[in-house]
This record gives C-alpha cells, sequence and structure tokens, in this order.
C-alpha cells in the first residue's frame, strides 16, 4: 500500500446550472479500497463517472500513471481497460451467454484469443460462484447473480483497480451478501476498489478509507473506525444517525 | 354465367396473377431489402449528433410522407427521365419495374428509418456504457452491443412494413408495372370479364397476405421467446 493509483485533484462538474462536483480532491493507493458514502443526490455516481470520463469534468484533473485523463489527447480507452467499472443496474449485455458477456471484451479490446478469453472467463464464474450458469442468458438469473457476472466481466480485463457504484442498491435485501461476499474476497486479495455503497457496515468492515460526501464536497476523510465510530463534522453524524436508525 | 365459361376464365386468370406475382415480389422484396439498407442510415442519421446528417434525412421522410405514393410512382417514372433528358439532351427512359422498385425502396426507406431510429434508441444506455467502461470502441458498441438487440426489435416493424409494401406495389400499376393488379385490368381491358377477374384478384390479394400475415405471426412468436 504504497503509491498512488488514481489521483482526483479539485474536480469539478455541473450539469447547465447545476454544480454537482464542486471541488474533489481525493488519490486511491495501490491496494487500497476507498468506501465513498453520501446522501442521494451529492455527486457520488457523478464522481466515479468522472473518473472514468462516462461524464467530462468541468474543470480539474484524473491522474493515472503519470497521465491527465481529463486533457483532450489522454488515452482514455486505455485507461477503461485498466479500470473497470461495475454499475448499479448490472448493464449485462442481454442477448449473449453469461460466458459470453465476460469473455467479450477482452477479445475485443485486448485481442485476446477467443479460447483463452473463454478460458479465463469460466475460471472467473467459478471464483464468483457461477460455473454452472456459464450457458444461460443473464435475464434467466437473479439480480445477485446477475451483478456477480458483472464483476466477473469486470475481472476479465485483469484490472488495476474497479470502480463499484452502488453494487447491491438494486438487489433485494437477501441477495446483498453474496455480492458483498464476492468484494470482500477482492478486497482480501488485495484489489484497489473505490467504492459507493449505502452498505454502511459493510464499508466499516472492509474499507481502508471511508469518504463522506454532501452537496458535491467531501465533508469528511478518514479510517473507516474514525469516520463511522467518531465523526467530526455534524453532517457526517445527521447521516450516519439517520442510517442508524432505519 | 356457365361452368364450361367459369372454368375458361378461371385457367385464363389464374397463369396471369402468378405472372403478376412473380414482379409484385420482386419489387417488394427487393424495395424492402434496400428501404432496410437506405432507412438504416437514415434512422441512425436521426438519432446521432450530426446535424446536417438529421436535417438531410428529416428532409427525405418529409418528401416521401408528405407526398402520395401514386404521385411519386408518376414522378420518378415520367419527370425525372423527362428532367434528365432535358439537361442531358438525350432521350432517358426509365424501366417501369426499376422506377417501380426504387419508388417502394424510397417509401420502404422513410417508414424503416422511424423503426430502425425507435430501435436504436430502445436500446439500454447502461448496455452501451457498460461497453464504454469496458474500453471498447465507438464501432465495437455499436456492432456488439447496440445493433442485435436493436434489429431483434426491429423485426416485427420490418415484417409489417413488408407486408405494407407488397399491398403498395398494386399502385405502381399507374405506370404499368406488371404487377397483379396491373395484370388483372389488362386482362379486363381485353375480355371485358370484369366480374370475376377483379374477384379473383382481390381472393389472391387476400390468400397472399393472409400467409404472410400468418407468417408475421410465427416469425413474432419465435423472437420472443
Ligand atoms: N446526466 C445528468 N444531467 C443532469 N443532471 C444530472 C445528471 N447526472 C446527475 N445529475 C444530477 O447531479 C446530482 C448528483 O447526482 P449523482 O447521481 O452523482 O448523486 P449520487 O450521490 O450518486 O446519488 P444517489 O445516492 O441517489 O445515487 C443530482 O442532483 C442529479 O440529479
Ligand atoms: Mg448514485
Amino acid at each position: 500500500m504504497s503509491n498512488t493509483l488514481i489521483q482526483v485533484n479539485h474536480l469539478r462538474k455541473s450539469f447547465g446550472d447545476l454544480e454537482v462536483l464542486k471541488d474533489i480532491s481525493v488519490d486511491v493507493k495501490e491496494g487500497e479500497v476507498l468506501c465513498i458514502i453520501g446522501p442521494s443526490g451529492s455527486g457520488k455516481s457523478t464522481l466515479l463517472r468522472c473518473i472514468n470520463q462516462l461524464e467530462y469534468p468541468t474543470g480539474g484533473e484524473v491522474i493515472y500513471k503519470g497521465k491527465n485523463l481529463c486533457e483532450k489527447k489522454a488515452d482514455v480507452r486505455k485507461f477503461r481497460e485498466e479500470v473497470g467499472m461495475v454499475f448499479q443496474k448490472f448493464n449485462l449485455f442481454p442477448l449473449k451467454t453469461v460466458l459470453k458477456n465476460v469473455a467479450m471484451a477482452p477479445v475485443l479490446t485486448k485481442h485476446k484469443n477467443k479460447k483463452d478469453a473463454e478460458k479465463l472467463a469460466a475460471e472467473l464464474l467459478a471464483k464468483v460462484g457461477l460455473e454452472s450458469k456459464a450457458d444461460v442468458k443473464p435475464d434467466m438469473l437473479s439480480g445477485g447473480q446477475q451483478q456477480r457476472v458483472a464483476i466477473a466481466r469486470a475481472l476479465a480485463m485483469e484490472p488495476t483497480a474497479l470502480l463499484f457504484d452502488e453494487p447491491t442498491s438494486a438487489l433485494d435485501p437477501e441477495l446483498v451478501g453474496e455480492v458483498l461476499g464476492v468484494m470482500r474476497d477482492l478486497a482480501a486479495e488485495g484489489m484497489t476498489m473505490i467504492i459507493v455503497t449505502h452498505e454502511m457496515a459493510f464499508a466499516r468492515d472492509v474499507s481502508d478509507r471511508v469518504i463522506f460526501m454532501a452537496d458535491g464536497y467531501i465533508v469528511e476523510e478518514g479510517k473507516p473506525e474514525e469516520v463511522f465510530g467518531n465523526p467530526k463534522e455534524e453532517r457526517t453524524k445527521a447521516f450516519l444517525s439517520r442510517f442508524l436508525e432505519s | 354465367m356457365n361452368l364450361k365459361a367459369f372454368s375458361d376464365v378461371f385457367s385464363a386468370v389464374i397463369p396471369m396473377l402468378f405472372r403478376g406475382l412473380e414482379i409484385t415480389m420482386q419489387v417488394a422484396v427487393t424495395g424492402i431489402v434496400l428501404g432496410f439498407f437506405l432507412g438504416a442510415v437514415s434512422g441512425y442519421a436521426l438519432q446521432c449528433k450530426n446535424k446536417i446528417a438529421k436535417g438531410i434525412a428529416n428532409i427525405y421522410i418529409w418528401i416521401i410522407r408528405g407526398t402520395p405514393l401514386v404521385v411519386q410512382a408518376l414522378y420518378v417514372y415520367f419527370a425525372i427521365p423527362a428532367l434528365i433528358t432535358n439537361i442531358g439532351g438525350e432521350r432517358f427512359t426509365l424501366d417501369s419495374t426499376l422506377a417501380g422498385i426504387i419508388v417502394i425502396t424510397l417509401n420502404a426507406g422513410a417508414f424503416i428509418s422511424a423503426i430502425v431510429k425507435g430501435a436504436l434508441e430502445g436500446v439500454d444506455i447502461g448496455q452501451r456504457e457498460a461497453g464504454c467502461a469496458l474500453g471498447l470502441t465507438k464501432g465495437q458498441i455499436l456492432r456488439q452491443i447496440v445493433i442485435p438487440p436493436a434489429f431483434k426489435s426491429m423485426i416485427p416493424g420490418l415484417f409489417n412494413q413488408f407486408i405494407i409494401s407488397v399491398k403498395d406495389t398494386a399502385l405502381l400499376s399507374i405506370i404499368s408495372v406488371n404487377e397483379i393488379t396491373r395484370q388483372t385490368q389488362n386482362y379486363v381491358a381485353r375480355t371485358y370479364n370484369t366480374i370475376p377477374a377483379y374477384t379473383m384478384c382481390a381472393l389472391f390479394y387476400l390468400v397472399l397476405l393472409s400467409m404472410l400475415m400468418i407468417l408475421q405471426k410465427i416469425v413474432e412468436n419465435r423472437i420472443k421467446r
């Protein structure tokens, strides 16, 4: 846990007149798990989407391997090949089998041969406990299973880091555990992860560092035991106490 | 009419209807295939960001939707060759079947653009973003992620347009394309067997279109699974 992998400097993002990210600076080190918490609409998804340039930031920098991704000539595709993303709504490709969902991107982007890609895909499906589902279409799976396929799909690119945007928010409560379990395994293996989540117990357990966002700012940042156990800011306290009540 | 006379008419009209069917299908199938390519390009243009491409597609659709097919047929068959003759100096004519194919293509293309546009827009933005986040190029996202489900959702609309195009070919009788209707008209002009000939013509269309509608149902049920 030493080198900074992704560094966000003074990032700003507006949609029209609405300023969603106001001045965000944060970094992630290799092997670190960073959890982002905060109320709805605080800009958590927008921050993740600005990091991999699904949204173009209005200002600031995202530095990866010494290069600023926000520059015009930056190779954003290369970054996306190396840093995967897992979405709230899974976003699997509905006409492709589970195996093809996982094996497709490495063949297209890294010119891996199909055999090797499918072999890796099968291994990854086994890792997320879905080896028996390789040949079915995604709509035959439960939400929890679909999200695990989506994680396997991201892992198939052999990423240096993964971004998770509320990976369990679209799931029935009884399916949340299986997805968080896979993410715990990844954390234990040393995968670098930025995770936006409302699962406070999980965030407290797994993260090395927690960020509390509100209104487009980072309000509080620290070790999980600090942020959850002894928050300094009033807004953090209020947010967490509302969460504990519910 | 006695039985002998009826069977005479029958044996004269049936082969003629089948000759017409050949032309009808030639025009409709070629028209729908070419119309699909035209509609794919113009439908893609409708939902892309390029304002010029979008504008051209909109003007094309506006002209086709804003004029009757019969007038389009007359224009393509008579007016355009006359225009080319005036400009080029040499007499220019267009084969009527070819003119018919052009008209059906232009027409099907305009309606297919709307189908294509809807199908492309119907593909969940989340899937495009997933492709994007995996590092795929724009072309790969279009080919691998957008087109397959879009094409699947287009099939019922395309089949529907094909049935409409088959019916539209009847209007091409006005520029003497030798399809089913024109064949019947010619036969009636020669023989004055008005009632049996037009009755058989109508029944012939009814059977033809019913078969296409049954096929449509079968195809739709197939893709639903
Ligand atoms: N594409 C967009 N166009 C306009 N406004 C947007 C867009 N995306 C997000 N916003 C707005 O930006 C604000 C922040 O949205 P964002 O999705 O980042 O919040 P969030 O913290 O992820 O919330 P949640 O917990 O509900 O997911 C919201 O007010 C939202 O309406
Ligand atoms: Mg969000």
